[in-house]
Order: C-alpha cells, then sequence, then structure tokens
C-alpha cells in the first residue's frame, strides 16, 4: 500500500512517514494541498493519504474537498491528521469528505488503530 | 467574553504534547524549581491565535535544548549534528501543536496562525502576558507564555 503525506512540517511528515512505514505502506510526502493535488495529477496512485490542515499555499480542508470532487481519486482513503480538534473542525472534514480524523499529539499506536479502523493495516500486521 | 486559561490546564497540554512526540512518558515535563536562569542563546517559536479570543502561544528554551528535542522528534542519534531548518522546523512543530490544543479550550476558537521562529518575541500589538509557565525538561528550562490581546477580554488562572 502506499500513502501521501501531506504536511508543512517536514519534521511532521518524517514522524508520520515513519510511522506508516513500520505498519507496512510505502509514503510519499507533499509540503501543502497545492503539492499534494500535483502528485495526484501526476498520476501517483496512493491508498491513503494523511492531511494536516493549516498549511500555506493549500490548506487540508481544501485539498479534501479537491480530491472528493474528482471521481478518479473516489478510492483514496483520507485522514486528517491536525491540531484542529474541535468538533466542529472535526465534523467540518468528514462532512468535506473525509474519513477519519487524528488529532496532534499522536502516538504511533494512534495511528495505527485509526487505520485498523479503516481496514488499512495488512494482515500480517495484525497478526 | 471572558476566557478562563489555567496554569494546569496548558501545563497538561504541554506534558501531553512531550509525551507522545518526544519522550514517551507522561512524567519528564515538571514545573520548574527555583530561580529562573538566564537563556544567553534562547530560542522562541509562537503561533498566534485569531477570534473571539486572540493572542499568542509561546515556547521559549535554549538553544540547544531545542537541539535536543529535534533528536528526539526526528528519532536522530544523540551525536548527529542538527541541521538549522530542521531545528527550526521541529520547534515550530511543538509550538503548533501546544497552540492548537490552547485553541481548544476556548469556548469559541477561532483560527490558528501558522508557527513561527526567532530569537526575539516580536510584539503582538495591544497584547498583555496572561500566563506565564517554566517547566523542566529533563532539568533544562523550557517555558510556555500566553499572550492574550487586551479586546479579548480574557483572564488566567494562577493556581498550578
Amino acid at each position: 500500500m502506499r500513502a501521501l503525506v501531506i504536511d508543512d512540517s517536514r519534521t511532521m511528515r518524517r514522524i508520520v512517514s515513519s510511522t506508516l512505514q513500520r505498519i507496512g505502506f510505502d509514503t510519499v510526502e507533499a509540503e501543502h494541498g497545492r503539492d499534494a493535488l500535483d502528485h495526484l495529477e501526476a498520476g501517483e496512485r496512493v491508498d491513503l493519504a494523511c492531511i494536516d490542515w493549516n498549511m500555506p499555499v493549500m490548506d487540508g480542508l481544501t485539498f479534501v474537498t479537491e480530491v472528493r470532487a474528482n471521481p478518479a481519486w473516489r478510492d483514496v482513503t483520507l485522514m486528517m491528521v491536525t491540531t484542529e480538534s474541535e468538533q466542529s473542525q472535526i465534523v467540518r472534514a468528514l462532512a468535506a469528505g473525509a474519513h477519519e480524523y487524528l488529532i496532534k499529539p499522536f502516538t504511533a499506536d494512534a495511528i495505527r488503530d485509526k487505520l485498523d479502523l479503516l481496514g488499512l493495516v495488512p494482515a500480517e500486521e495484525l497478526a | 467574553m471572558t476566557t478562563t486559561v489555567a496554569h494546569d490546564q496548558v501545563h497538561a497540554i504541554a506534558q501531553e504534547v512531550f509525551a507522545a512526540m518526544v519522550d514517551g512518558d507522561l512524567g519528564l515535563l515538571l514545573p520548574w524549581e527555583g530561580e529562573l536562569p538566564a537563556l544567553d542563546d534562547a530560542l522562541v517559536a509562537w503561533v498566534d491565535l485569531f477570534g473571539d479570543w486572540s493572542g499568542r502561544a509561546v515556547l521559549v528554551t535554549a538553544e540547544g535544548t531545542a537541539q535536543e528535542l529535534t533528536r528526539a522528534l526526528m528519532g536522530l542519534h544523540p551525536d548527529e549534528p542538527v541541521e538549522r531548518a530542521d531545528l527550526e522546523d521541529a520547534f515550530g512543530e511543538i509550538a503548533n501543536v501546544v497552540g492548537g490544543n490552547l485553541k481548544a479550550l476556548l469556548p469559541n476558537p477561532g483560527t490558528l496562525g501558522l508557527p513561527r521562529i526567532g530569537s526575539d518575541l516580536p510584539p503582538l500589538e495591544g497584547a498583555v502576558r496572561a500566563l506565564h509557565l517554566p517547566l523542566s525538561w529533563r532539568g533544562r528550562l523550557f517555558v510556555v507564555d500566553v499572550w492574550v490581546t487586551t479586546a479579548a477580554g480574557s483572564t488566567t488562572e494562577g493556581a498550578s
């Protein structure tokens, strides 16, 4: 499986990517929503996108809206990974088409649990 | 609107951030005991909050401490050099997460600015420091300050 990690912080991209790699994902990184859309428009195939909310150029909510507006990307699972923890923001993201929502700070186990809920943890990892 | 942000709440946020991102242990970020040492090589990271409650969440520590935090966050070897860009990004991300969780305490949260880094804190017009929380991370000084704009009408509780 392949994941797109979208965050303007290289530190956070590194943390999320290394966690996903330990679970069995190949990862590709993007610095903001527009950068991530460029990857998808160039034909990058991903199963999962982990998306920060507050980013320059294009924020995570706009990215989610753009992805959901394109049927070619309907199979991409979208998980917000953000400091935005108010209930109203979670509702906005889910209404826009995000499948899951993980609040920073998080642990590696928290990412794994969310992916398990989404059915994205490989069977050998669950064993 | 009057909003209360207590020392205990901010300390709990900082502890949670360090436990999840840095240490894996809630007990390593403690209240600072004794006099505060001067920080000759201070590094400041901050995020601004905008809305009914406007202000700034600020972190201050020595650059050497910020380097240690960066190594911990990025999984670097203790002897591995830390690039300046990584240092600024990692310390800024800690401020971002602290600020985001602080925002979540507010009854009508607004928006969060992007994290900024510097050796000095630039002035925020009309703001006063409403909370000053000196902490000890592995014996090193790590300060969390909260500034509020006077128009926000916000208060803090000093109980800790």
